[in-house]
């Protein structure tokens, strides 16, 4: 990330203006495109340079698609595809007489791809104008100008006393820490809780935080990453929508910890209501004395910003969130510099996931060891949530703990797949995470366990592929969604995904030593996690899948 | 304090903070790079600058590592070096044609045993687009391989910030201002992204040529 554009806009920022990427999204809400008026007053306004302003407005999804009158998106994410292996998106197309990415010549209506709208209990799902709408006949209720809100299913706990599903929210452990325990004391509390990050990496929460806290800063920020790009995923979603204040006293801990005064929360544009219900809890907070200048009457200020996306799965990176939430391009910056030691506008920040904030609330309210005990068959301290898609019986989000076998979670708690049908794989933790086949779901759901099979826990979304699915058409779908995604700052990235999937379009062989090559340099070679983790699923197709490949 | 490191059996003193690729620099040593530039902060795009460490499993970006007190370091790791070429032999497929051979690229592609005959991942190339408004600099956007130099040197050494990276994934590529060439944006025409651009995406268009050119009737 350039230090001189951070510098410029760090100025701006600081007299409380918008960033380049806010100032864009209101003209798009506008008037339904991007000048470069629009682009010349995001420069204006922002301080970021006119060519940066433009690389901001070509980077985006959000920006990018062309708009009609109406604006219809349509979910490719990966529960979409295991529901009807791409079909809605054709029949939606054909039904608009509007091609993908493409609007209307009356301008009438524009049809967009979306990954994805968190909907995955009940694909397909498509966004038509405001309204999310899911499930099936979908696609006609779309073509009959008929969609209506789709419901969502009733999260359940495991638990006698849930943690992250709790129905009622206090604030007893943020009140507790500010009013009799020193922010050391805190520290030393989450660091024994063994908190490990519920993003995908697993990183222990305490050492990140303690990082921060050592860091020389003027300022120190808190970011939540509610950028659950993760097709399959729903899980922050129903956090930041449903339960909105544990995770502002999340974050308030947490800046408590580190000697931070203001968090920031990226929501994503895929999830309309994540940032108003978010702004909604800060309001209501701020009214009760427990966000602002005196948290709870004590000396302790903290406050937050919510900010939108604009669609990009890489932003979910930590460097390239940092940079999305400065409204630059979100690309990924090597570290280190870590986000601890130089994160958002330059200063020391932490930045954890939506759902490993919202476990500090019971560490800080009951201790570490009772958080350390939730799990008794696993080494992995707290709980889980994890989100079935659509194939199941009983798809949405559970509270559960590490150490169940993926046989009990998908078959006694989600009930088995519908109609009968069978699991053929199943995708763990979004689709960097490899496939676990169906003869193998006695593996425990742990971070250890599911690395042995290739698999990885992930942010624990639960996608199962059923007999019907066609696994080289799944390929295309994974490789399709990677090459899009990539944002473009490393090379074997961004041509190496792009030749994977044209790899597996058509029905040309493909040639196995060549694709493991190519594999390998994915693997070794990438800046992040997308481009590293990318394989993953093409191996685990390669190690249980390979007849169905096409292989040579 | 300093640290000592071992390149390749030879050992060497460096102060904290300086990376794997400038120690080895430092002792004329060779790791082979694209995206970096002496004058510009370390971006770790290409990959291209892999080497082995003792104790890692996977190769490392020598330009954004850094070193540390008893690191043995082999740049002629083989897992390193297989990963480099891979990668150059996908810049190689996303171009036109082969490099012109006094571009940094064709130099790399050389070093790594790149020869870019029959490649293993043929594919989509980058649109032919020349951008020749501009008195002096000229662009052609299908020979970029997006390393960010161009982009970098206009912010960090002559800070005009007339060049961005645009677009994203494959389809990555640069732009001045907002679109409108070198000539309409905030360029001060210092030539330092074609200094330092490896691929002739940017290039000085020389007096001669464009003599030759208005001869011809081609301006």
């Amino acid at each position: 990330m350039s230090r001189n554009l951070v510098a410029l806009i760090r100025r701006h920022h600081e007299q409380g203006a918008p960033t380049a990427l806010e100032v864009l999204k209101i003209a798009l809400e506008d008037h339904g495109e991007i000048t470069d008026d629009d682009r010349r007053l995001a420069s204006e306004r922002s301080g970021l340079p006119e060519a940066a302003v433009h690389g901001v407005s070509t980077f985006y999804d959000d920006l990018l698609a062309p708009r009609g009158r109406r604006h219809v998106r349509v979910c490719t994410g990966t529960a979409c595809f295991a529901a009807t292996a791409g079909d809605h998106v054709t029949a939606l197309s054909e039904g608009l007489g509007c091609a993908l990415g493409a609007r209307s010549d009356d301008g009438e209506v524009s049809l967009a791809e979306t990954v994805c709208l968190g909907f995955c209990h009940s694909s397909p799902a498509v966004r038509d104008g405001e309204t999310i709408d899911a499930g099936a006949g979908v696609v006609e209720r779309v073509l009959a100008g008929t969609t209506s809100a789709a419901a969502e299913p009733t999260p359940l706990s495991v638990l006698d006393l849930p943690v992250l599903l709790a129905p009622a929210h206090d604030w007893i452990g943020l009140r507790y820490a500010v009013s009799t325990r020193g922010p050391e004391s805190l520290l030393e509390e989450i660091k024994a809780a063994e908190v490990r990050g519920r993003g995908g990496a697993g990183f222990p929460a305490g050492a990140k935080w303690e990082f921060a806290r050592r860091a020389e800063g003027e300022r120190k920020f808190i970011v939540a990453n509610g950028d659950e790009g993760d097709p399959g995923s729903y899980i922050d979603k129903l956090l930041m929508e449903d339960h909105p204040s544990l995770l502002l006293e999340g974050m308030a801990l947490a800046g408590y910890a580190v000697g931070a005064d203001h968090g920031f929360v990226l929501t994503r544009s895929e999830y309309p209501h994540s940032k108003p219900e978010l702004e909604l809890a800060a309001t209501t907070a701020r009214a009760a004395g427990i966000l602002g200048p005196a948290v709870l009457g004590s000396r302790f200020s903290f406050d937050v910003t919510i900010l939108e996306g604009a669609g990009s799965y890489v932003v979910g990176e930590e460097t390239a969130l940092l940079a999305c939430i400065e409204g630059l391009r979100g690309t990924v910056s090597s570290r280190p510099p870590f986000p601890a030691q130089r994160g958002l506008y330059g200063m020391p920040t932490v930045v954890n996931n939506v759902e490993t904030l919202c476990n500090i609330p019971m560490i800080a309210r009951d201790g570490a060891q009772a958080y350390r005990e939730l799990s008794p068959a696993s080494a992995t301290s707290g709980t889980k949530l994890v989100c079935f898609n659509e194939r199941f019986r009983r798809p949405g989000v559970y509270e559960v703990c590490f150490g169940t076998t993926m046989g009990e979670l998908c078959l006694e708690l989600a009930g088995g797949l519908v109609d009968g049908h069978e699991i053929k794989a199943l995708q763990i933790g979004g689709p960097l995470g490899g496939l676990l086949p169906g003869w193998k779901l006695d593996t425990p759901f742990d971070f250890e366990a599911l690395a042995t099979e290739g698999c990885m826990l992930g942010h624990g979304s639960i996608v199962a592929f059923d007999e019907t699915t066609d696994m080289r058409a799944l390929a295309v779908h994974l490789l399709h969604f990677g090459a899009a995604e990539s944002c473009g700052k490393c090379f074997p990235c961004r041509i190496g995904l792009r030749r994977a999937h044209e790899m597996f379009l058509g029905t040309t062989p493909v040639r196995r030593d060549c694709l493991e090559a190519l594999l390998e340099t994915l693997e070794l070679g990438s800046l992040c996690a997308h481009g590293g983790g990318m394989p993953a699923p093409i191996r685990s197709l390669l190690a249980h899948f390979p007849e169905e490949l096409g292989l040579t | 304090m300093t640290l000592t490191i071992d390149i390749d059996g030879t050992e060497t003193e460096v102060a904290p903070g300086t990376t794997v690729l400038e120690a080895v620099r430092a002792i004329g040593g060779y790791v082979p790079t694209l995206c970096f530039d002496e004058r510009l902060d370390a971006f770790g795009a290409c990959r291209v600058c892999m080497v082995g460490i003792e104790g890692l499993t996977v190769p490392v970006a020598a330009c954004t590592t850094l070193c540390r007190d008893g690191m043995r370091v082999d740049t002629r790791d083989e897992t390193a070096l297989r990963v480099a070429a891979a990668t150059v032999e996908l810049v190689l497929s996303e171009l036109p044609g082969p490099p012109a051979q006094h571009t940094e690229l064709a130099v790399v592609a050389n070093a790594l045993g790149v020869d870019g005959g029959e490649l293993r991942w043929p594919g989509e190339q980058h649109e032919h687009v020349h951008d020749e408004r501009h008195p002096y600099l000229a662009l052609q956007h299908e020979l970029c391989i997006s390393c960010g130099r161009c982009v970098r040197a206009c912010d960090e050494v002559q800070g005009a910030f007339a060049l961005t990276a645009t677009g994203r994934g494959f389809g990555s590529n640069i732009a001045a201002g907002l679109d409108e060439g070198f000539r309409e944006s905030a360029c001060v025409s210092c030539g330092a992204c074609a200094d330092t651009c490896p691929t002739d995406a940017i290039t000085e268009l020389t007096l001669l040529a464009l003599d030759s050119e208005e001869a011809s009737g081609a301006l």
